[in-house]
Order: structure tokens, then sequence, then C-alpha cells
């Protein structure tokens, strides 16, 4: 209790870290709460990389183009790499989601060869950037330190730009996410809302791998909403639940790996997994138990 | 015979401008129950989705006799191609058919939700509303289905294969009831499915789709049982 109460200190010098680490929790599970229902999981896995594959080739372009950053100035390489991961996350999300709609080629193929590219190519690129010294190469790895308060606020801002739109136009993206059809038929604009859909999902992607890095974003995109939708009856408690879960499990992460100094984000995800495993396993008791008293 | 309420005027229909049938011309009376007729493959599905607009026509030109406004499809799709993720109740689902009354961003009036009651009211689907749909019978989910239509306000029910993944009782409930609505409130219904007898016993027009050819007609003329024993007979139906 005394850690907990230390690191939610306004004077704890990790601050930012946990609130951004808090924030990324709550945000990623609700726009991962769509790639679960419209079975784009794997999705959910290849656009964090796909985004700090941008985040690398952005901090490449000094190197070579023969150009300097100012000086003990992070704010311009931040810049640079804010441009870099939403310009790779839209680009990757649009198109992929485009050549899904087309129904060509084998999607999952297409998916992990662009996880695997991107992977190495985020690694190779970093590996010969003097930025990379500056902590990028953490950040790829998950380490949450060095966050700083535009970061906080460029999180809390997307945060509250998610739940705005998730909440104005919730029934227009769960009908043609449920069904196409029907929508199309009801003159509403598909491809707009997909476009909605995708941009959110990419903004948020983008978000959480400049402030936490690939390793956190794809973790609470994805096993929130798989954990949540184990239990929730209703859409709206499988957005909710997913969303807590997310936030509860950064904040206990962030505890954990502050008491036993271990990196945070290997440490979310971790505790993601293992939180996953035992509501499968409770769920999957309740389900045999339900099945034996019905038959 | 009422007035068309659609007219195919030299249709052709297919994908990505490849036509499955081409020079198909007919019209659907208003406040008729019609059924497009044919085995798996014949292009009915295809047919169905041009009329509803979810696939522009090859050639030719498709007119609805309406005031202006677009014609109102109520959609009673195959209750067998929803994904079971969604964690979405009987309610949920038939509430889905006010939408296209509200724009974006306004929440859904209360008025609307009463309405959508009725509708399942109506439709039989009531009781088992707040259970998810992805647990409700063939026939239950075809229920709250046709209530979402119904939540629509349609000028046309249109119902494809009704009778897929449902039992056989079930599909003569739903069945029945479609054709009260279309007796008592006067909507046209479009009913699409490969089961002769249910065309027979529903519909009093029939859209026969028939190794490339659209035969249109009453369905006591086109599906007389002389011609459907012979049919029989020549292993065609």
């Amino acid at each position: 209790m005394e850690t907990l109460s230390q690191i939610l200190s306004p004077d704890f010098l990790l601050r930012n870290s946990i609130y951004t680490s808090v924030l990324v929790g709550l945000a990623c599970p609700l726009v991962g709460v769509f790639l679960v229902v419209r079975r784009l999981v794997f999705m959910g896995v290849a656009l964090p990389q796909i985004s700090s594959t941008g985040v690398a080739i952005a901090l490449s372009l000094p190197m070579w183009f023969g150009f300097k950053l100012a000086e003990h100035s992070s704010h311009s390489a931040h810049t640079l790499a804010f441009i870099g991961s939403v310009t790779f996350s839209l680009s990757a999300i649009l198109l992929l989601a485009f050549l899904e709609r087309r129904g060509r080629g084998q999607p999952e193929g297409r998916l992990g060869t662009a996880y695997v590219v991107a992977s190495a190519l985020s690694i190779l690129l970093l590996a010969k950037n003097p930025y990379g010294e500056i902590g990028w190469l953490d950040m790829m790895k998950g380490e949450v330190i060095t966050i700083s308060n535009s970061d906080l606020v460029l999180t809390a801002a997307t945060l509250a730009l998610v739940v705005a739109i998730l909440g104005l136009f919730h029934k227009e993206l769960l009908l043609v996410s449920f069904d196409r059809e029907t929508a199309i038929i009801m003159r509403k604009k598909v491809v707009l809302w997909d476009v909605v859909l995708y941009v959110l999902i990419g903004l948020t992607v983008s978000m959480a791998v400049l402030s936490v890095g690939p390793l956190i974003a794809f973790g609470f995109l994805l096993i929130p909403a798989l954990t949540a939708h184990l239990f929730a009856r209703t859409m709206h408690q499988f957005t909710i639940m997913a969303s807590l879960i997310g936030g509860v499990v950064a904040l206990l992460g962030f505890l954990i790996a502050y008491t036993w100094d271990l990196p945070v984000g290997p440490t979310d995800v971790v505790l993601l997994g293992a939180l996953y495993a035992v509501a499968w396993s409770v769920a999957a008791i309740i389900i045999s138990r339900r099945t034996t008293a019905a038959g | 015979m009422n007035k068309a309420l659609i007219t195919l005027d030299n249709v052709s229909i297919g994908y990505n401008s490849q036509p499955v049938l081409s020079g198909i011309s007919l019209s659907i009376a208003d406040a008729s129950f019609t059924a497009i007729l044919g085995v798996n493959g014949s292009g009915k599905s295809t047919l169905l989705k041009t009329i509803l607009g979810l696939l522009p026509p090859v050639a030719g030109r498709i007119d609805a006799a309406t005031s202006g406004a677009p014609l109102v499809f109520g959609y009673v799709p195959q209750s067998i191609q929803f994904d079971p993720i969604y964690l979405l109740t009987g309610f949920d689902v038939a509430l889905m058919g006010v939408y296209g009354r509200i724009g974006p961003g306004r929440m859904v009036p209360a008025g609307e939700r009463d309405f959508t009651r009725e509708c399942l009211r109506a439709a039989g689907a009531e009781e088992f509303g707040g259970r998810r749909f992805a647990e409700l019978s063939g026939g239950q989910k075809q229920r709250v289905l046709i209530a979402r239509a119904l939540a629509t306000r349609p000028e046309v029910l249109v119902l494809d294969e009704p009778t897929a993944g449902v039992d056989r009782e079930a599909t003569k409930a739903v069945l029945e009831f479609v054709s009260h609505i279309n007796k008592e409130r006067k909507i046209t219904v479009l009913l699409v499915t490969h089961d002769f007898a249910s065309a027979r016993h529903y519909a009093g027009h029939v859209i026969w789709l028939h190794e490339g050819t659209v035969m249109c007609g009453p369905t006591g003329e086109l599906l007389s049982v002389e011609r459907v024993a012979e049919m029989f007979e020549r292993g065609e139906v």
C-alpha cells in the first residue's frame, strides 16, 4: 500500500510514466474491442509494429539527408517520431483494411509478413541511428521511463477523442461492423464509418507506440478485450470492462515493475496474459457447470 | 393486380461487370407477396442484392414508384450469417431497424425504443428479446430479424432464404406471420427461396430463375401441380 501511495503521489518522479501507462491501458482496449469483433486480431498485432517502424524511419531521415536535429532538444525528435508513427499507422491500417475488403490473397500471411518485416526493420534502423541511443530502443522494448509532459497530454487528448467518437457514433460503428449489408440498405455511409474507425484505431496505436512502445500497445489493444469478452453480456459491458481491465492492469503492472525493478512493458503484458489465462479457465469452469446443470 | 412498385427494365445482373443473368424485365406489384425462386447458383441472391441496391446492375435500370423518397426496404438476411462474437441481445439487434431514421451522433429516442418493443411483440419475439441473439434458435433469430425489418417501417419486406438453418415448424410459423403482415398491413413481400412448396403456398407471384432464364407470373400458372410434377420427373428441381 505504501508503494501504491508513493507512485500515485504528484511528487513521484515517474508520475508521467504511470499516468501515461494507465491512459494507454484505458484507451487501447476501447478500439481493441472493434479489432476483436471484426476478427482483425492479427492486425492488432501487426499495426503497433508497423507504427514503430514509422518512428524508426522518421528518426532516420536526419541521418539519411545529412541534417542534425537541435542538440538536447528531444522535441524535434518527438515531432518527427509522431509524424512517422501516425503516417505509417494510418497508411497501413487503411491499406490492410482495403486488401481485407477485396478478399484476395491470404490476410494472415500479409499481416504476419508485415509484422516480422516491420520488427526487423525497426531494430535495424534504430541500431544505426544516434537517436536510438537516447531511449528509442528502450521504448521498442517497452521501457516506460522517459515520458514527457507533451506525451502525457497527447495520450490524454487521444483517450478523450476515442471516448468522444465511440460514444457519439457507437450505433453507426456497431451497425456497419455487425451487418454491413443492412447498413448499406439503410443508406449509411459505410466506407466513411470504416475510415472513421480505422483512423481512430491508427491514432490510438500511434499514440500508444509513441508513449509506451509497441509491446505494451499490442498487449493492451487485444488482451483486455479478449478477457472482457469471456464475461461481458452486452457490447457496453464489453467495452467498459475491457477498458477497466486495461487501466487496472497498467496500474498493477507499474506497481510490480517498480517494486521489483522490472521493465514496465513486459511486466504489463505478462500480467495481462496471466489474467487472460485465469479468466479463460474460470469461464470454462462456469460453462462446464452450466452444461452439467442443464444436462 | 396492384400498380407496379418496383420495375426492372432490361436489367443485367452480375459481379464486376460480368453478367450472370441478362435481359430481365419484370415488375413487382405493390402489396404483393412475390417469391424469387430458383436452385442454388441460379442467381436469385444476385437478383435480390441488385434490387436492394447492394450490387449495381450491369446494364438496364431499376425504378421504384415512390413519391421521390427512396424505397424503404425491411431486410431479413439469413440468420446464420451473423458472427456470434457480437454481444447483442435480440432487442439490440431489433433496435438497429430504427437507425435508418436517426442521424449520426444522435441517441435513440425513447419513442423508437418503445416502437422496437412493439415490433418484437408483433413478430412474437418479445419473450426472448432480452436474451443473447447468438444463443437463440434459428427460428427465434428469424423472428428478431423480422422485428428489426418491421422497425424500419418498410414499404417492402425482403426475406433471404428464411428456411436456411431453421426447422420445418419454425419456418412455417415465420412464413405464416409474414403472410399475415402482407395481408393486414399491405406491405409488399419479396421472399427468396429454393423451396417450391413454400413459394406455392404463400406467394401470389413468382419470379423463377431457371437454367439462365427468368420467368414471372402468378403462382397458380407458373407453379401448377402438373408443371412442378413434370419438372420433378425430369430432375430439374
